[in-house]
């Protein structure tokens, strides 16, 4: 009876899935929901689902449809290995989405040997090197571009005639490093004084410790490399110890939601985000606004939606010139050339040579409780800060 | 067909070690490992990569269970251990251009001796206390992988070449599985062999009672030693085996959770057998992978709830977790044990 019941389930399921047509485009989406990093992975794999439902509602990929297949794997290396075969044996995806530096640093040499293109929300400076990584892209400024946009800002505005001095907070993984060599080299370059550096664990709890050494070096800016939590933590303790330090940090270090864990401790803390706004009046806003329904999604949702948009821009491309494969999309997205995502990013170009998307880095606010934009800082296209 | 005593009626020790007790038990596993080298003619890729990964997983659970089942020592540290082994392979193959046989058991002999080293506080404390020290083997390691840049990239991570015969390249799934098979098939031998012998036996003594144990002349702290790098040599041969099934290694791989993960192969599986290292690290290799399909699947079907369902996943594995340690305290093995007893008296079972 039971084994019964079990293959009547299993029949329903397969029916109910839908039969897969051959004009369909299938899509992987490696997301994380519940490890980890799932505070922000959810509204980064929310965005990317709206836009798959988005672009099929509104004549898909040259009136094909996509089917994203959109998995959990926890932020864990081993079932974002096996999803990886799944999606490449059984669903036979010509693209993937993928997520965090664990997934996507795990999967670099094989989505290569694959040709199967990877555009993941880890934006470490080394995957857009083509040389070494050709077949990952992603939609926002890596990590090192978005340190030195945050340096070139506070330089710009240093009215003092001192050096100003500056230093480093990061979690000691390789999200939190990967920004800390080209971080430093351009703030000597900036001419500011390096006085310290030190490192808050993602899942720290308090940081007393390591803000009383800052204190004693009394920097004028600290970085902070980490996550929303790990940063409400700093921001709370340099509070209570009475720092005096700014606080300016990476793209996951905060978003709409840190007022809540901060508690007004993160009043005028300085964040790069990588696209725009809920809410800002731009034209691509429009259609996020009308799939959401007028509920405000924080920026990960928003970069989500950006990611899969740039992602179908190139598989219309690649669709139209019958080169639909891996190499052909990879080919394509190498030609993307000043993409306009109506305005929710600077315009999106990838060569074959350098897979940084733009290099125009927004750098927002925190006052009085919400975020504001503060600056858009440009930086140069330079040859020699590719991959580093 | 099979037929064997109906009790225990052995006369010699020799009959009491045979590792297959009956010619009947000899030609089934005969027939099984066939069956598992002919697999991947008939399967399509997925499976035949998730085979490798459950065949990677039985080296490292059979090197724990050597460790906690049979010398009765926790380990904490098979995941560090396993980065110990696939970086040094790595790094074997890159710098010193040694081949992959080569550089796979001097991966195994580093693990080994680093292990040794993580082994030794284990001359003065026993369990509780041993485990936190061998916890603080598995911190310092994952600290060494994201500071020795030049051995292990640092957090960026190093790739893994991949092994070579001549000409041929192992890097299709299907190669890969044949070696990660025939490493298995070895391990699960050598394992086998290792607790008929003089060092086995001494393993077990250690387990059972160290004081008597000592009295009859086994040497406590050196076949803990002996134990701990045994264990660390398989769990090195697995990270190499892992590095070259993923192509590249990263630091974040390694961690504490690896580690559970194998220790809890172990319990579900059976502490101390064989058979439980195998069927522990085939339970927690798919177990996942079926709950991450089985949601998904849900997921597509209430495309609303999608992600509310994806996350009940881990609450799921926790629960089957626990109704195994409850209804299943021996571990699969002893469940294994009961369908064999079975089936030998069936239909007269009484």
């Amino acid at each position: 009876m039971k084994r019964f019941t079990a293959s009547i389930a299993l029949a329903a399921m397969a029916f109910l899935a839908g039969p897969l047509s051959a004009q369909d485009i299938v899509i992987g989406n490696l997301a994380d929901i519940t490890g980890g990093t799932g505070d922000v992975g959810k509204p980064y794999a929310d965005g990317i689902k709206a836009y798959t439902d988005y672009i099929n509602a509104s004549g898909g990929i040259n009136g094909r449809k996509i089917k994203l297949l959109q998995q959990d794997y926890a932020y864990k290396i081993p079932e974002a290995l096996a999803l990886y075969k799944k999606f490449k044996d059984q669903d036979k995806v010509v693209a993937i989405q993928g997520w965090g530096s664990g997934d996507t640093e795990a999967l670099k040499e094989q989505v290569a040997k694959d040709q199967i293109p990877y555009w993941s929300a880890s934006y470490s400076a080394h995957l857009t090197d083509p040389t070494k990584s050709p077949y990952n892209f992603f939609c926002a400024p890596d990590y090192s571009t978005a340190c030195r946009a945050g340096l070139k800002y506070i330089k710009d505005n240093w009215k003092e005639k001192r050096k100003p001095k500056v230093a480093f907070i990061y979690p000691d993984v390789g999200y939190g490093k990967a920004p800390i060599p080209g971080g430093k080299a351009y703030a000597l370059e900036l001419g500011f004084e390096i006085v310290g550096e030190e490192n808050v664990d993602l899942k720290a709890l308090e940081a007393t410790t390591q803000l009383l050494n800052i204190k004693k070096k009394n920097p004028d800016y600290a970085w902070i490399g980490g996550t929303k939590v790990s940063t409400s933590v700093i921001l709370k303790d340099a509070k209570k110890l009475g720092l005096t330090t700014k606080f300016f940090g990476n793209i996951w270090s905060a978003d709409e939601g840190m007022p809540k864990l901060a508690a007004g401790a993160e009043e005028g803390y300085m964040v790069v985000i990588g696209a725009a706004l809920y809410g800002d009046k731009v034209p691509g806003m429009k259609a996020i606004e009308k799939v959401t329904g007028g509920q405000p999604q924080v920026s990960h949702w928003i970069r989500g939606w950006v990611s899969m948009m740039t992602m179908c821009e190139v598989l219309k491309v690649a669709e139209k010139n019958k080169e639909l494969t891996g190499p052909g999309i990879r080919k394509y997205a190498e030609q993307l050339k000043n993409f306009d995502t109506q305005g929710l990013t600077a315009p999106i170009t990838y060569t074959s040579s350098d897979h940084r998307p733009f290099m125009s880095v927004i750098l927002a606010q925190f006052v009085g409780g919400k975020m504001v934009k503060k600056a858009t800082i440009e930086l140069p296209r330079k040859q020699e800060w590719l991959g580093l | 067909m099979s037929v064997s005593h109906c009790g225990d009626f052995k006369e010699t020790y020799r009959d009491d070690m045979k590792v297959f007790q009956t010619p009947f038990v000899r030609v089934a596993v005969g027939l099984f490992v066939l069956l598992l080298y002919t697999t991947p003619l008939f399967s399509s890729n997925y499976v035949t990569s998730t085979m490798t990964t459950i065949a990677i997983a039985v080296i490292g659970a059979l090197g724990i269970n050597i460790v906690t089942g049979f010398t009765g020592q926790i380990s904490l540290g098979q995941g560090a251990f396993m980065g110990v082994g696939a970086f040094s392979c790595s790094y074997f193959m890159r710098v010193a251009h040694l081949p992959f046989w080569v550089a796979m058991p001097a991966a195994g002999l580093t693990a080994a001796a680093i292990g040794m080293i993580f082994g030794l506080p284990s001359a003065r404390l026993k369990g509780l206390y041993l485990a936190i020290a061998t916890l603080a083997a598995q911190f310092i390691l994952q600290y060494v992988f994201m500071h020795l840049d030049a051995v292990t990239g640092g957090s960026n991570g190093i790739p893994s070449p991949p092994p070579e015969i001549g000409s041929f390249v192992f890097d299709g799934d299907r190669s890969k599985y044949y070696l990660t098979l025939t490493m298995a098939i070895g391990a699960v031998a050598f394992t086998t062999n290792l607790l008929r012998s003089r060092n086995g036996r001494a393993f077990i003594a250690v387990r059972d009672h160290h004081l008597s144990a000592e009295i009859m002349g086994v040497n406590l702290f050196k076949y803990r030693l002996i134990s701990f790098s045994v264990s660390a040599f398989y769990a090195g041969i697995a990270g190499a085996l892992w590095g070259m099934y993923t192509g590249y290694i990263s630091a974040e791989h390694f961690t504490i959770d690896e580690s559970i993960k194998y220790l809890a192969m172990v319990i579900i599986g059976g502490l101390g057998s064989v058979i439980g290292s195998i069927l522990g690290a085939i339970f927690m290799t798919l177990l996942p992978q079926a709950l991450t399909v089985g949601t998904g699947a849900l997921a597509s079907i209430f495309p609303k709830i999608g992600f509310l369902i994806m996350s009940f996943k881990d609450g799921v594995f926790g629960i089957i977790i626990i109704l195994f340690l409850i209804f299943e305290p021996d571990g699969l093995a002893h469940r294994w044990r009961m369908i064999k007893a079975y089936w030998k008296l069936y239909p007269f079972s009484y």
